[in-house]
This record gives C-alpha cells, sequence and structure tokens, in this order.
C-alpha cells in the first residue's frame, strides 16, 4: 500500500495530500505570527516562532574561543563562556557597582586590610557535589600562583575560611578597589583539585555544557542553579568569523542576538525593528607622546598636541556621538563619583599649538610617525588626528601595523606617538595603576611625575571616600596641564537583540553580560 | 657625385622616417579598428590623462576632510538617468550635466570620493606604470642575452626564474614588503629610497621571469632566421645582432606582453593598496579606499567604497581590451 493510501485507511474523512498539509501549516504558522502582531521579514518572524517553541537564545559573536581556562581567558567569547557555567564571587552592573553573586555580603575591617565574605548557601556544582569554602580558597590559591592573575592579587596575604558561611581574604596593605579585584574576568569559582580545567567545565553556574564544537556551543540551563532556574531552556552561542558575519546571521534570522560591534554596524541596524542597546564604558582610545625624551619631554610640546586636538570633532565624525567625549584622563564619565569638569580644557587652537612649538625649539612644526593597531576605526582615528596636527604644523606619517606586530617585541612600548586601544575596566584606579604610574608594567608614556605618582597612591590605598575623590580630581587637572596623553572618546557597548528577548543587560565588557535572567517573549 | 650621393641618402632617409610615420599610423588605426579596442584605448587615454593633470581637475585636495561626511553622490549615472526617464524634459535641464558639489559623495571622514578617485590615478599609473616599464627592460635585456647565447648562465637563470614564477605574485609582494616595512630607514639614504619605491621594485621584480621567458623563447626562434645567421657571417658584433637584428623581430611580441603585464600590474598595485601593505593612509590609492570604506563604513558610505572599486575595474578592463587591440595589430603588421 502506498503512504496516501496507508493514510486514507486511518483518517477515512480526510485525504492527506501535500497541498493540504502545507495549507494547514501555512494557516498554522500565519495564525501564530498573526498572535503576536509583529510586522518582520521571513526569515525573522520564522526564527521568532523557533524560539517561542524551543525557548533558545543564540547569541552571534564576531570571534570564537581560544583559551577557556581562566587563568588565561581574556577574550569576550571566552569569558562569556566561563559565565554561563561558572560564577563569580561578586559581580558589577551597567553602571559598574558592585553585584553580589556567590558572595552574599561582605565588610571591610577597620584597617582595611581584612575582608569577610559571606558566601551564598545552597549551592552545588553541575556534578551534584555542593559548594564548599575550601572550593573558593582553592581558586583563588590558583590564581595567585602564577599567570596574568598573580600580579592583580599579589597584595592578597591569605584566603581562608571564616566563621560560618564566610571566606577571609587578608591583604598585606590597603587596597581601595580590592572588591573590583574579586570581580576580575578570571576570578570565577572552580571546583578545588579540579581537573582537565579549560577542557572540562564542572561549575556552580547557571547553565552547563552540552555540546562544544569550533563554531558553537551549546548550553542547557541548571535547574539547581541557586539563585533560581533560568527561564531560558538552552543557550547558544555561535561563534563567527566577523561581527559582519555575525551581524548578517542576525539579519537573516539564524540568531537572536549580538554582543560587540562597532559604531557604524550599530547604526546601521537601527530601524530595523531590532531591540537594541547601547552602554557606555570606560574602554577608550590612548593617544599618547613619550615624555621621557624628545620632542615629548617638553611640556610645551604636549601642550601643543592637546591644543591642536578638536574632541567634540571626533566624538562627532568617528564616533556618531555614541559613549562619551574624553578630557584627556582615563577616568571617564562612567565613574561618575570619581569624573570632574573643573579643570577647563583648552579650546582647539592650533595656532596657540603653533606658537607653543616654536616657543620649545621647533619653530619648523614638528615630523612624527604616528603607530597605530590596523583596526579600521583606529586607523581613522589617526587620520582624522594628523589633519587636525598638520593645521599646527605637526606633519604625521601615519604607519598602521598589524596588531601582532604592534605589540610584539613591546614595540608600542617604545615608539615616540601611538594609538593604543584599551578596553573597558571596571575602576579607574586599574587605568592608572596600569599605564599612568612610573612603573607601571605598561607605562606606554614613560610619564614620572612625583606628584601624579603620589596622588595615584592615595588613590589607590585610602579608605576615605572624599580623600580618593579629592585625589582623582586632582589627577584629571595635572593630566589636563600637563599629562602625555590625549583621550578623545570613551566607546559604547552595543547589544542588538530581537525585539521579543528580554531580561537581557549588556554589560561594558560584553563577557560579562548575563544571560541568567533572559527570557523569551 | 658626393653631393647626389648625400642627397641621395638625405632622401632615403627622409622617406625611411615617412615610411615609418605611416606604419605607426597603420599600427594605430588598426588598435582601435575594433570597438571594444577602441574603447579600452578611450579609457586608458581618459586614465592617464587624469593621471597627469588629476592634481588641477580635482576639486579638493586628497585630504581635505572638511566636507559634511557621508554625503551621497550629487551625480549618481543611475539617480541622473531615473530622473530624465521619469521627467524627460529634464534632458533640456542645465542641471543634469553638472555634477553638483560632490559627484561621487564624501566618505565618512568628510572627503570628497571624487577628487580621491582622481588623484588615485596618477599613483596607480606610475607604480604600475614604472614597475612595467622596468620589468620589460630588464627581461628583454636577460631575456635577449639568455636566448642568444644559453649556457651556464642561462641554465640557472631558468631555474631561478622558474622558482619565481612558481609563486603567486601576490605572495611573493607581501612577504617582500612585510619586510621592507618593517625595517627603519633614514629619510634621504638609497635605503630610504628602496623603501619607497618598494611596490614599484616588487611589481618589476615579479614580472621580469614571464617578460624574460617570453623573449628567450622568440630569440631562439628568431635567432635561426637568416638574416641573423647573414649577420654572424658578415662578423658582426654580439651587441649589433642583439639590437639591430633580432630585437626589432621580438618588439612585437613583447609589446603584446607588457600591455598584458600592465593590466595585471594595476591590478595587483591594487590588491597590495587593499592588503594595506603598498600605499600608507592617506594616501588616496585606490585599493586602499577600498580597504578603508568596508565593514561597518560600508553601510553608511557605500559610495565611498564603490567608486574606487569601479575605476579599479574600469582600467584594468580598458587595458584588457586595449591590449587586444595591439595584438591584432601587431598580427596584421608582424
Amino acid at each position: 500500500m502506498s503512504e496516501t493510501q496507508k493514510m486514507q485507511f486511518h483518517h477515512p474523512k480526510t485525504r492527506l495530500t501535500r497541498r493540504h498539509f502545507l495549507k494547514v501549516s501555512a494557516t498554522g504558522l500565519a495564525a501564530a505570527l498573526g498572535s503576536l502582531a509583529v510586522d518582520l521579514p521571513p526569515q525573522q518572524a520564522a526564527a521568532l516562532l523557533a524560539r517561542r517553541q524551543s525557548g533558545t537564545l543564540r547569541v552571534a559573536w564576531g570571534g570564537a574561543p581560544v583559551a577557556l581556562d581562566p587563568i588565561n581567558a581574556s577574550a569576550d567569547t571566552e569569558i562569556a563562556f566561563l559565565n554561563a557555567v561558572y560564577d563569580y564571587l561578586i559581580d558589577t552592573d551597567a553602571r559598574s557597582e558592585l553585584v553580589p553573586r556567590l558572595a552574599t555580603d561582605w565588610s571591610v575591617s577597620e584597617d582595611g586590610l581584612s575582608y569577610t565574605l559571606t558566601i551564598a548557601e545552597g549551592v552545588t556544582f553541575h556534578d551534584g557535589s555542593a559548594l564548599t569554602l575550601d572550593d573558593i580558597v582553592w581558586t583563588f590559591e590558583r590564581l595567585r600562583g602564577g599567570g596574568p592573575t598573580a600580579d592583580l592579587f599579589a597584595d592578597v596575604e591569605s584566603v581562608t575560611a571564616g566563621e560560618g558561611n564566610t571566606v577571609v581574604f587578608t591583604l598585606s596593605q590597603p587596597n581601595s578597589d580590592f572588591l573590583y579585584n574579586l570581580t576580575d574576568n578570571h576570578a570565577v569559582i572552580l571546583k578545588a583539585n579540579a581537573e582537565a580545567i579549560g577542557e572540562e567545565f564542572n561549575g556552580t553556574g547557571p547553565f552547563r555544557l552540552e555540546d562544544y564544537r569550533p563554531d558553537r556551543a551549546t548550553f542547557s540551563a541548571n535547574a539547581a542553579y541557586f539563585d533560581g532556574a533560568p527561564p531560558l531552556q538552552t543557550l547558544e552561542f555561535f561563534y563567527f568569523d566577523s561581527v559582519e558575519s555575525a551581524v548578517n546571521a542576525l539579519r537573516g534570522g539564524q540568531v537572536d542576538a549580538v554582543l560587540r560591534m562597532d559604531n557604524a554596524t550599530f547604526l546601521s541596524l537601527s530601524g530595523e525593528g531590532f531591540q537594541a542597546q547601547e552602554v557606555t564604558t570606560s574602554g577608550h582610545d590612548l593617544v599618547r607622546l613619550r615624555a621621557d625624551r624628545a620632542p615629548g619631554d617638553d611640556e610645551r610640546v604636549r601642550q601643543a598636541f592637546r591644543l591642536a586636538t578638536d574632541r567634540q570633532a571626533i566624538f562627532e565624525r568617528l564616533q556618531f556621538g555614541f559613549g562619551a567625549i574624553g578630557r584627556d584622563s582615563p577616568i571617564a564619565p562612567f565613574f561618575a563619583r570619581y569624573y570632574t569638569e573643573d579643570t577647563p580644557l583648552p579650546d582647539p587652537d592650533p595656532e596657540a599649538a603653533r606658537a607653543l612649538l616654536s616657543e620649545a625649539g621647533y619653530p619648523g612644526g614638528l615630523e612624527m610617525t604616528l603607530y597605530v593597531p590596523n583596526l579600521a576605526d583606529r586607523v581613522a582615528l589617526a587620520q582624522v588626528l594628523a589633519a587636525q596636527w598638520e593645521a599646527a604644523g605637526i606633519r604625521i606619517t601615519i604607519e598602521p601595523q598589524e596588531e601582532a606586530v604592534y605589540y610584539a617585541d613591546s614595540g608600542w612600548l617604545e615608539v615616540d606617538l601611538a594609538i593604543t586601544p584599551w578596553g573597558h575596566r571596571p575602576t579607574a584606579q586599574t587605568f592608572l595603576d596600569l599605564y599612568l604610574k612610573s612603573d607601571a608594567v605598561w607605562n606606554e608614556a614613560h610619564f614620572s611625575d612625583e606628584e601624579l605618582d603620589g596622588l595615584i597612591e592615595i588613590a589607590g590605598t585610602s579608605l576615605d571616600e572624599d580623600e580618593r575623590t579629592n585625589a582623582y580630581h586632582e589627577i584629571q587637572r595635572i593630566l589636563i596641564e600637563r599629562g602625555p596623553i590625549i583621550i578623545p572618546y570613551f566607546f559604547a557597548q552595543f547589544g542588538v537583540m530581537a525585539a521579543d528577548v528580554s531580561g537581557v543587560e549588556v554589560h561594558p565588557f560584553a563577557g560579562r553580560t548575563r544571560f541568567h535572567s533572559a527570557a523569551i517573549g | 657625385m658626393a653631393h647626389s650621393i648625400r642627397s641621395h641618402l638625405y632622401v632615403a632617409r627622409r622617406s625611411w622616417r615617412a615610411s615609418r610615420a605611416r606604419a605607426a599610423g597603420r599600427f594605430a588605426r588598426e588598435i582601435i579598428r575594433s570597438p571594444q579596442s577602441a574603447l579600452g584605448t578611450a579609457i586608458v587615454l581618459f586614465f592617464f590623462t587624469l593621471a597627469l593633470f588629476g592634481a588641477q581637475i580635482a576639486p579638493y585636495t586628497a585630504n581635505d576632510q572638511s566636507n559634511p561626511p557621508r554625503q551621497p553622490p550629487t551625480a549618481a549615472p543611475i539617480d541622473r538617468l531615473r530622473q530624465v526617464w521619469e521627467d524627460p524634459a529634464r534632458l533640456f535641464d542645465a542641471d543634469t550635466y553638472l555634477p553638483g558639489a560632490y559627484p561621487f559623495g564624501t566618505d565618512t571622514l568628510g572627503r570628497d570620493v571624487f577628487s580621491r578617485v582622481i588623484l588615485g590615478a596618477s599613483s596607480i599609473f606610475r607604480v604600475a606604470g614604472f614597475g612595467t616599464l622596468i620589468a620589460v627592460a630588464v627581461g628583454t635585456a636577460l631575456g635577449l642575452a639568455t636566448g642568444y647565447w644559453g649556457g651556464l648562465a642561462d641554465e640557472i637563470m631558468g631555474r631561478v626564474f622558474d622558482a619565481l614564477l612558481a609563486l603567486p605574485a601576490l605572495l611573493i609582494a607581501l612577504v617582500i614588503l612585510g619586510v621592507i616595512r618593517g625595517v627603519e630607514t633614514q629619510p634621504g639614504t638609497p635605503q630610504a629610497m628602496l623603501a619607497d619605491n618598494a611596490v614599484l621594485l616588487v611589481i618589476a621584480l615579479v614580472y621580469v621571469p614571464i617578460v624574460a621567458r617570453v623573449v628567450r623563447s622568440s630569440t631562439l626562434e628568431i635567432k635561426q632566421r637568416e638574416f641573423v645567421q647573414a649577420a654572424q657571417i658578415r662578423g658582426e658584433s654580439a651587441g649589433y645582432i642583439l639590437f639591430r637584428e633580432i630585437f626589432p623581430s621580438v618588439v612585437p611580441v613583447l609589446v603584446v606582453e607588457a600591455a598584458l603585464r600592465f593590466s595585471y600590474g594595476i591590478f595587483l598595485v591594487a590588491s597590495l593598496g587593499f592588503l594595506g601593505v603598498a600605499a600608507r593612509p592617506p594616501s588616496p590609492d585606490w585599493g586602499l579606499m577600498v580597504n578603508e570604506n568596508r565593514g561597518g563604513f560600508y553601510t553608511l558610505a557605500p559610495w565611498a567604497l564603490e567608486y574606487p572599486a569601479a575605476a579599479i575595474a574600469l582600467l584594468v578592463v580598458g587595458v584588457n581590451l586595449m591590449s587586444d587591440g595591439i595584438r591584432r595589430a601587431v598580427q596584421k603588421s608582424g
């Protein structure tokens, strides 16, 4: 008997022809879509339906994870992966406020040397075992023991279990932002004596890894998550070669969300029916002049560069108004408590810049090479700066270098004039410690100013908020008066999602965006 | 007697010159006989004019960022055609023919794309043109020498060229330019001059083997001919034989090969510009312009990429069509 005949036997009243089948399913689809009352292109409509039926959220990234061992992980894709299967003690939110996660409460001793964190009850790993204080202690011993995080936790003398369900961190010297150190990307809590770290993932996180391929990672919801089971059933990360491919997949309905893209792409996605989130970050492009040798060692030359730069024009033309304008200091508007506009930034004045250069012994202007990583946005910034500085008599040769070359052999730390992109960090202190302190590992500008060093020290160790705020204000003043850096803008971080996705708050560091509250519809 | 001999020679030389001029005229007419090669020649001459007089023609300088950014083109041919289609009266309106403020629009940094395309023509012609010229000169010399004398030098050169030809031209260019870019040079020294003209020399380098091969095989065939053997019997010097007997017979093949090399050379220069190893920003190199305006910028100002890309394509097609005409003219006159 043929199939059609068999069906006729079981359903004598209907003849299940292909036409009938298509009609029924088309009507069903139309009804389902009609009930949503949305006006979407067909691929996105189909994607929406699939999302609803399966409870799956598909997120696209323009890159793929390389290192998944928490000690070495650093890229957005890697951190996002870890953030799904593991937990941090403390999180930061979009405004860099501390948010409890595994640690529900914390207190600091009077002398600032002892931090006591209360750990949540009833937390279990994916394999069923309970989270103990030993796991936390073991994780931090591992982080302190070597790798990129050894420096970060260098001032931690000991990590021990405290009374009740608490962990105590004892420091050798006060560190006003220590709690932020605990939110560091690398500080996910592992199970004590875990093996095959970076290949097997037994964490406490809201999702557990089901499948991992080069272009896709699939996670299922952890029903036993201590903070409540996630509304999603499945979370999928798709890894594309580039942001362009990821955005094309979003337009075609193959994925539901893209985090991280450049300004121009974000601008072009507006008006296409997606939900767009934009959050200002503390990430910036650092334009720096070496201050330990000619010509940058003369304060007047540094001021000439500052006067020749029109930050407003750069912000409008290159950032399209996204993010925030910079004032030549890494203390961004993002750090609302410490940011100030007390010290006026001089208006762009190429003639005055030219005069200053003359005064400093360069009547014919300057000829310099500007090194920049070969990324479209930064090369554009270099060209805009070159045109602006030309009016002040500074003639620039732009030298784009592939990132691997730019950062190789510490070339970026040696050249006189360069643009270095710096990603978002949760505290202003981090930037100061990383590239403005005299003895900072990455002091690109080789800037050594006693007053500045003193203020950075105070800001980093004082527990008195007013004293810190004052120090940060003074630092901003010094940088405007004689600093070797120009920061024209701070980036925005973008997230574009289908309209029916909720519960996702884009984090300034894209990889720290959480999906544990994400829901469809 | 002497007077009449001299005047005979004078008349002979004048008529020789006249016949050469007539031959050249016939050659040129043959090139433009077919519509395709006429079009190709027109395109190449048009861009050549741009290359020579670009600085005078272009309304703005290459790096003038003072214009409003991302302006759409004011003279897009498609738009104009559509306007005329909708309202034929516009054919008589002067505005339809005027280019407007920004015929090809402005890019994301506020630079006029029309000016940049014009100014980019000169650098492509200079680099591809001189590179091809050097390749042809050196390749011809090597091809003639190895074809005529043969021997060990021929064997060695043959193997060296085989090795160079085994690698794609783009790959060789990338490796060499990558190394040269990494070396610091003092301005004014010979090394600096080498570095500045690196792309030109690399173009020459990758095409010398091909030209030499072609000239060598042509030489091998020609040196068997009677007039060459006659010259050898007469006792003429090798230089005379190579340049007065063999070379003129090689010229037809060489001219076709040179035209072809020129078209490949343009494409190679554009590719290297796209990959960012030829010109540095903010130079108006067409390949670099295509590279800079990809990705996010493309969605906001697609014309900033499309017009330079169209210029590259048009010039390459033009040179190819012209070289077809040259080949036909060479066959007719040979």
